[in-house]
């Protein structure tokens, strides 16, 4: 019963009139960003984070998370309408855009808007469930497990958003290391600050937030140059009562599935969709059919998406370690507010967690209002041609930055991060996980120094300590999967090489 | 040369060496007292490792040509720092006109009126901004 207290008692902040209107505001301006092309929920969180700065700490908490959901689901519609995906809707492309060329645009969308609310009730229960739960465990986190589990995290996301280990892991270190300018917390030494007086407090977050996704990004669709053709199909809403029963089960699994691996370290939304998309495959009563562009297809990577967003939040607010970069630029946004978030931050702030908590699902009703009936107005958003929208984000950027400090300077540094963000663009490299390792880096290098101190120089705290132990094991494994696979591969490829001289050259 | 795998893992070891030769400079200590310099230094040398096992791993993946179009990445950075400039020594106003003046040329398609329009409506949303949210922006 403590649970429905605290959910009352949550309820009872997030339904004031000032955070509603947060929670609404966050909703519209997440999707509206989010639907735009190019913008995906990193982008859009790190325009719109420094919009929250004069808003109150609960209030500007509910309108992120509403920005980042909304943003998430923005992303789906783009899918679904014009298989425009960020990297955190390709599933929906599959299915969602098979039924907008099947002429079922409105079905498509309605089961994606029902299914998202499904995933998103589901993750709430199992928020308020966990959260508590695993914030005791986190008392039980030496510095040495805390190391531990950061790189367990730059592992998976290294490998969930590159697909690529070492790409992932260098942008990781890449992070890690721009973490390291400023000064050294433990000895007052200026590092890497080149003398310059504003490098003392650190490089920006926001500067490299928007250099790498804002100006990367306008730069990167400039250069493609693709037009693209507003979607103008009718949307047909309201599905029979035989389509409705299907979108059921599916996003019932998908939320079970999405709210699961939404708390694993380096899971979220995408890994989520995938999952779910692939176990409906498995076992769903129609799984012959999807990939045709089919409802189940829609509805259990819809569910799950939606379902990790909000479980992700568990382990930044439980343990304090971001697991994604998404949450890594909240957990900046969290700090930049006063509040650390950790094992401390429900006891000590339990007007903001529950509220937060309860304002997801009611950002959820907003995001079914808002999107399902009036999604058509929505779509209108494309017809925007990009020549108008790129200085506008280019604004956005602007008045961003400099609104963080009131310092213009801060305008050139964003300027040379959009510059490395595009070299980065070129060489293939995703600044993701250099967002996350920018904003652990320096609690990394706390807790590595803090072991050490306590071990008085020996290794063999991590790996007597059972929980650091079994992370690093479990990083070892897959290290070592890693370098298997990628031998296999190379030996196979050499193979067909040599075999393709052997044919006859007519 | 001009090969994205290669050219990806000699700018990992480019970054690795700045890094790392800076953290020499710094006092680098004893494991069990760990100086300012310590931990970006091993920072420094695994991302060294990876670089140099991206180029090792670039010789056994199809080569793929590195595109970089100066063109319109110096564009866009010429039109944020002269947004920073002009804000600085005029007014932010003046700014964001320069801003979208500058930046239409990397659409391709230069329109006067529609960037007098784009203008305004981005001042407008500025003057929001200021009014209502409290922004501190030098506007005029």
């Amino acid at each position: 019963m403590d649970i429905l207290h605290n959910l009352a008692f949550g309820f009872s902040h997030a339904l004031t009139w000032q955070n509603l209107l947060f929670c609404a505001i966050g909703c519209v301006v997440g999707t509206l960003v989010g639907l735009l092309p190019g913008l995906g929920p990193l982008a859009t969180i790190s325009i719109l984070l420094p919009l929250t700065y004069s808003i109150p700490t609960g209030g500007a908490l509910i309108m992120l998370a509403g920005i980042y959901y909304g943003a998430q689901y923005g992303d789906s519609v783009s899918a679904i309408t014009m298989k425009i995906p960020h990297a955190s809707s390709i599933v929906a492309c599959i299915d969602g855009y098979k039924m907008t060329l099947k002429g079922q645009t409105g079905l498509a969308l309605f089961t994606a808007g029902i299914s998202s609310f499904i995933g998103g009730t589901v993750a709430i229960i199992v928020l308020s469930f966990f959260a508590p739960m695993l914030g005791e465990v986190a008392f039980l986190f030496g510095p040495a497990d805390y190391c531990a589990l950061m790189l367990v995290g730059f592992v998976c996301v290294s490998f969930v958003t590159t697909g690529n280990l070492l790409d992932g892991l260098a942008m990781c270190l890449i992070g890690v290391l721009l973490g390291q300018v400023g000064t050294d917390v433990n000895s007052g030494q200026e590092r890497y600050t080149l003398g310059f007086p504003f490098l003392a407090e650190g490089i920006g977050l926001v500067s490299i937030a928007l250099g790498c996704f804002g100006i990367a990004e306008i730069t990167k669709n400039l250069d493609n140059k693709d037009e693209r053709t507003p979607f103008n199909g009718k949307i047909h809403l309201m599905p029979t009562w035989q389509e409705f029963k299907r979108i059921i089960p599916s996003a019932l699994r998908g939320s079970v599935v999405g709210s699961f691996l939404g708390i694993l370290p380096g899971g979220g939304p995408t890994i989520a969709q995938f999952a779910a998309y692939a176990i409906d495959k498995k076992v769903s009563k129609y799984k012959d059919e999807i990939g045709t562009g089919v409802i189940e297809g829609v509805a259990g990577q819809a569910a799950a998406d939606e379902a990790a967003a909000r479980t992700s939040f568990i382990p930044l607010m439980s343990i304090g370690i971001p697991e994604n970069a998404v949450m890594a630029l909240m957990m900046a946004a969290f700090i930049i507010k006063g509040i650390q978030p950790g094992p401390n931050m429900i006891a000590g702030h339990p007007d903001l967690f529950w509220g937060l908590v309860a304002s997801m699902w009611v950002g959820n009703v907003f995001l079914v209002v808002l999107n399902v009936p009036l999604v058509r107005y929505w779509l209108s958003v494309f017809k925007i041609p990009y020549a108008v929208l790129f200085p506008s984000i280019l604004f956005f950027c602007c008045i961003g930055t400099f609104s963080v400090n009131n310092n213009l300077d801060d305008i050139f540094i964003t300027a040379l991060f959009g510059f490395i963000g595009y070299i980065f663009l070129r060489l293939d490299l995703d600044p993701a996980p250099l967002l996350l390792g920018f904003i652990l880096g320096p609690m990394l290098e706390e807790n590595f120094r803090r072991a050490l101190l306590i071990s008085r120089g020996s290794f063999n705290i991590f790996v007597t300590r059972p929980i650091s132990a079994t992370l690093l094991a479990i990083i070892a494994a897959f290290v070592a999967w890693q370098i298997a696979a990628f031998v296999v591969q190379s030996r196979r490829n050499g193979a067909a090489r040599s075999r393709v001289p052997a044919e006859p050259a007519v | 040369m001009n090969n994205r795998h290669l050219l990806r893992g000699l700018f990992l070891v480019v970054i690795s060496l700045a890094f790392g030769i800076g953290a020499l400079q710094y006092r680098i200590g004893h494991f069990d007292r760990a100086g300012p310099g310590l931990f970006p230094l091993m920072v420094s040398c695994l991302l060294l490792l990876i670089g140099i096992a991206t180029i090792v791993r670039s010789r056994y993946l199809e080569r793929v040509p590195l595109e970089f179009n100066y063109r319109n990445i110096a564009i866009i950075l010429a039109s944020l720092c002269g947004f920073a400039i002009v804000s600085l020594y005029l007014k932010m106003i003046a700014g964001i006109v320069f801003m979208v003046f500058c930046a239409s040329f990397a659409g391709g398609h230069f329109n006067f009126w529609r960037n007098i329009k784009i203008a305004a409506g981005l001042i407008g949303i500025a003057l929001v901004f200021q009014k209502l949210l409290g922004f501190n922006l030098p506007l005029y």
